[in-house]
């Protein structure tokens, strides 16, 4: 059996080894970050269905819990660990002929370090742990995002990084006050140590916690570093912060609020907070003309769609919520590199700059417009299965509150459809009719947007390849008692 | 009074972590923002390390004249604050590097005359 | 105004964190963590300095993470001066004294013996490998200071990071081939209290400090040099 440390180990080593294969060679670094994250994909893959029946517990350095750093690989790590292995997988194909600027051997370190970074965050079972891994993730985060160096790059990167460090200090303040009363640093064995947060000396780190961690998720109302980090990025950077590096801020705020302070209680504000970050995002997503902008607003109102969804803490809504997730990362991403290479042609992010575009480059925008479909939510696609379940789970509760919610989360879906129509039309049907060159963008670039297109038509068509994931992981949310006892023994 | 001899360490921490945020708010110069972020951090760190102390402890290192751990401080945050520091080594050195690049572009490091993104 | 808003919101965090801290008396631990240590470290890992042994051993995980967040600042330092157009100006560099041109040449060799010392002994004594990594630093703080227009070689110090961090992997990865998992630790104890004790402690403790003094140099070199 392989062992899931290596799921961080290995592109960690990669990320310290690339110096040395470039003293080698210049050309085969930009390889290293392909070779570690579809090593890391093939072993997710083949940990998904063991972790589906029984989590793997793994303990560092060889003591027991909670006495040692703990990994936990549950059926969420692994399907996010899948998820990350996958995305960064298609997107490091897709940086080996995107990245030719800059110091091209630290963009690969970078992201390497990423990716460590957001995989060691999804499976540990250390409250400190975490933090020490969400600390590689912002920074490496923060660097990528004035990677280019312009003044847009740099602005972003400052706010970025003061907002970001600021939410770190609040997480450490968090961990200490819990570590003073409870004397532990492993989240299972808190998490069976809190039995209420009506507490204040429990409230506070929760607080505290959500704040800081809620920075990088992007919750309102601390995404205000979100749009200019998303916008001034490189593409390629920017598909992997929007499709990965905020779902996993959002992964430990559900963590920490379900897992370790199983606080039902402060659900119904988090339900709110998603329904406002979503109309908030929809809305300002509608008056951008700069077509990332547009995108990183976008990506705001999905991660409140997501924690709306998550926030039902039912069965069904948190499968639904994971299932939003994986529908939101797959077509963000895929709308990031597809809009990457026209902006690389045009020279320009605003919306008119793309007119015409349906004949200039047919297959990317094919790409482009299948991604913007599914994440409005049509079908065949996959966002329509996923918009569809978190609806019904919103409903099935049978509750005033939520029905109201519900018409809320339609009406922003409708904002959502009426703004990416317009980009659509600017694609084809608008600009002038002369003949340009087709000048389509390379095949590394073509094949992973192909291969994101294949899989938001295939799990669109048949849902039930994910769905079936999806109740183990919502079970092991839900279920604190399960996963205390899994962890302590 | 023995309020005070109580709580001495927690008011000094939560003092500097006040002063830190107070500065990050309200400065305009980017450089000063910064050393209100360490500021900020340091109250933290200081937290930290209070949590950890029993009155009259020593140092949990063994020596050959110290072989027993009854007097021993809690070890655990000394490693926490230890990666702390790290950490906030690592943020500061980038974020002066960011500062000398936004220096280099705009020729201030006033806040709120950048506002090329919209705050 | 802004100020006015600070300091009510600074208001309120006081009181919610004033209220939350009166639960937490100080100067009394008996934290379930630390005791464990306290008590059984000495015999599970063989160092006499218990905060060693839980930062290399029991969260040497953490410690690994630690590494790899100060690799990516000092590697984000570089991406973040790497794309700027590098101006070749010669510079007129003056010289220092004599007199302490000399007495940092003398200091430089000592600042480094000490910097080793208290990365190898960290096992035993108050230091290791992030403390003694930044004393080396310090000391081509130095010669920056003083012997100016020297620079640390750009491609050993590429080298030493590495190998540092590979070395930490790999003795992790030795661990959980032959041992009980990840960062196990391997090898025999030895005897309390000297040098060549607590297994794989001071190996790790050397590696990180080659790495972080390389690091710390490097991140050095690039802000002199970028702010000149």
């Amino acid at each position: 059996m392989v062992n899931p440390v290596l799921l961080i180990v290995v592109p960690l080593a990669l990320a310290f080894a690339v110096p040395l294969f470039g003293l080698i060679s210049k050309k085969i670094v930009k390889f290293l970050p392909v070779v570690a994250l579809l090593f890391n994909l093939i072993v997710s893959v083949m940990l998904l269905p063991k972790v589906m029946e029984q989590p793997i517990h793994v303990f560092i350095g060889g003591f027991s819990p909670p006495f040692c750093i703990n990994l936990v690989a549950g059926p969420i790590g692994i399907l996010f660990s899948v998820l990350i292995a996958l995305v960064g997988l298609l997107v490091s194909v897709y940086a080996l002929g995107y990245i030719k600027e800059g110091a091209i051997e630290k963009y690969h370190i970078l992201y390497l370090l990423l990716i460590t970074g957001a995989t060691g965050v999804v499976l540990t079972g250390d409250i400190f742990n975490l933090f020490v891994f969400f600390e590689i993730l912002c920074i490496s985060s923060y660097s990528l995002v004035a990677y280019l160096g312009n003044k847009a790059g740099i602005e972003s990167a400052v706010k970025y990084l003061l907002q970001g460090a600021l939410g770190s200090s609040l997480i450490l303040l968090g961990i200490g006050l819990l570590y003073a009363k409870y004397g532990t640093l492993n989240m299972a064995d808190l998490a069976g140590n809190i039995h209420s947060i009506k507490s204040f000396s429990n409230f506070l780190p929760l607080v505290l916690l959500v704040t800081g961690l809620g920075v990088e998720a992007a919750i309102f109302p601390l995404n205000a570093w979100l749009p200019d980090a998303h916008s001034s990025a490189p593409s390629s950077i920017s598909a992997i912060l929007s499709g990965i590096a905020i779902e996993v801020g959002l992964y430990a705020v559900v963590r920490v609020v379900f897992t370790i302070f199983g606080a039902s209680s402060f659900l119904v504000f988090l339900l709110f907070l998603g329904v406002l970050t979503l109309l908030i995002g929809e809305m300002s997503a509608f008056s951008q003309n700069n077509i990332k902008r547009m995108f990183a607003y976008s990506s705001i109102g999905q991660i409140g769609l997501i924690l709306f969804a998550l926030s039902i803490a039912t069965p069904d809504g948190v499968s639904a919520g994971f299932f939003q997730l994986i529908s939101h990362t797959l077509a963000k991403a895929l709308l990031f590199l597809a809009v990457g290479y026209m902006i690389y042609r045009t020279g320009s992010m605003d919306i008119s700059s793309l007119e015409g575009m349906g004949k200039k480059m047919p297959y990317t925008s094919l790409a482009f417009t299948i991604g913007v479909l599914s994440l409005v939510g049509m079908p065949p696609f996959i966002g329509f299965p996923s918009k569809l379940m978190i609806i019904r789970a919103a409903l099935l509760k049978q509750e005033t509150l939520f029905t109201v919610l519900v018409v809320l989360v339609l009406i922003a879906t409708v904002i959502e459809g009426a703004y990416f129509f317009r980009v659509i039309q600017a694609i084809y049907f608008r600009g002038e009719k002369s003949e340009k060159k087709r000048e389509g963008a390379p095949l590394s670039a073509l094949i992973p947007l192909f291969i994101f297109v294949g899989l938001i038509v295939v799990i669109g068509v048949y849902p039930k390849l994910v769905t079936n994931f999806l109740d183990s992981t919502a079970s092991e949310l839900l279920n604190r008692l399960d996963y205390i006892k899994g962890v302590i023994g | 009074m023995n309020f005070l001899s109580q709580y001495i360490y927690y008011i000094g921490a939560f003092g500097l972590f006040f002063i830190g945020l107070y500065i990050m708010l309200t400065k305009k110069n980017l450089i000063k923002v910064i050393i209100g972020l360490d500021i900020l951090d340091t109250g933290v760190f200081l937290f930290l390390i209070a949590i950890g102390y029993t009155s009259g402890g020593t140092a949990p290192i063994f020596s050959k004249s110290v072989t027993e751990t009854g007097k021993m401080v809690d070890p655990v945050p000394q490693a926490l604050v230890l990666t702390g520091i790290v950490i906030g080594v690592s943020v500061l050195a980038l974020a002066l590097a960011l500062a000398i690049r936004l220096y280099g572009h705009y020729g201030t490091l006033n806040l709120r005359k950048i506002k090329e993104q919209r705050w | 105004m802004r100020r006015i808003i600070a300091i009510a919101l600074l208001a309120i965090i006081v009181m919610g964190i004033s209220l939350a801290v009166r639960e937490i008396p100080f100067g009394k631990t008996d934290t379930k963590v630390g005791e464990y240590y306290l008590n059984e470290g000495r015999e599970e890992t063989g160092a006499a300095n218990i905060v060693t042994s839980v930062v290399v051993n029991y969260r040497g995980f953490d410690t690994l993470g630690e590494i790899a967040v100060l690799f990516t600042a000092a590697i984000g330092l570089g991406a973040v001066f790497g794309s700027r157009k590098k101006r070749k100006v010669a510079e007129e560099v003056e010289k220092s004294s004599l007199i302490v041109y000399t007495g940092c040449r003398f200091l430089f060799p000592v600042i480094l013996l000490v910097g080793a010392y208290i990365f190898i002994y960290g096992h035993l004594t108050p230091g290791g490998g992030f403390q003694g990594g930044a004393v080396v630093a310090s000391a081509f703080l130095l010669m920056y200071l003083t012997c100016r227009g020297k620079r640390v070689r750009d491609k050993s110090n590429k080298v030493v990071e590495s190998l540092g961090g590979l070395i930490f992997v790999g003795m992790g990865l030795v661990g959980l081939v032959i041992g009980k998992g990840f960062l196990f630790n391997f090898l025999p104890k030895g005897e309390f209290l000297t040098l060549f004790s607590a297994g794989i402690i001071p190996i790790i403790y050397i590696a990180i400090g080659f790495k972080v003094g390389a690091e710390l140099a490097g991140v050095l070199d690039n802000l002199i040099e970028e702010s000149k």
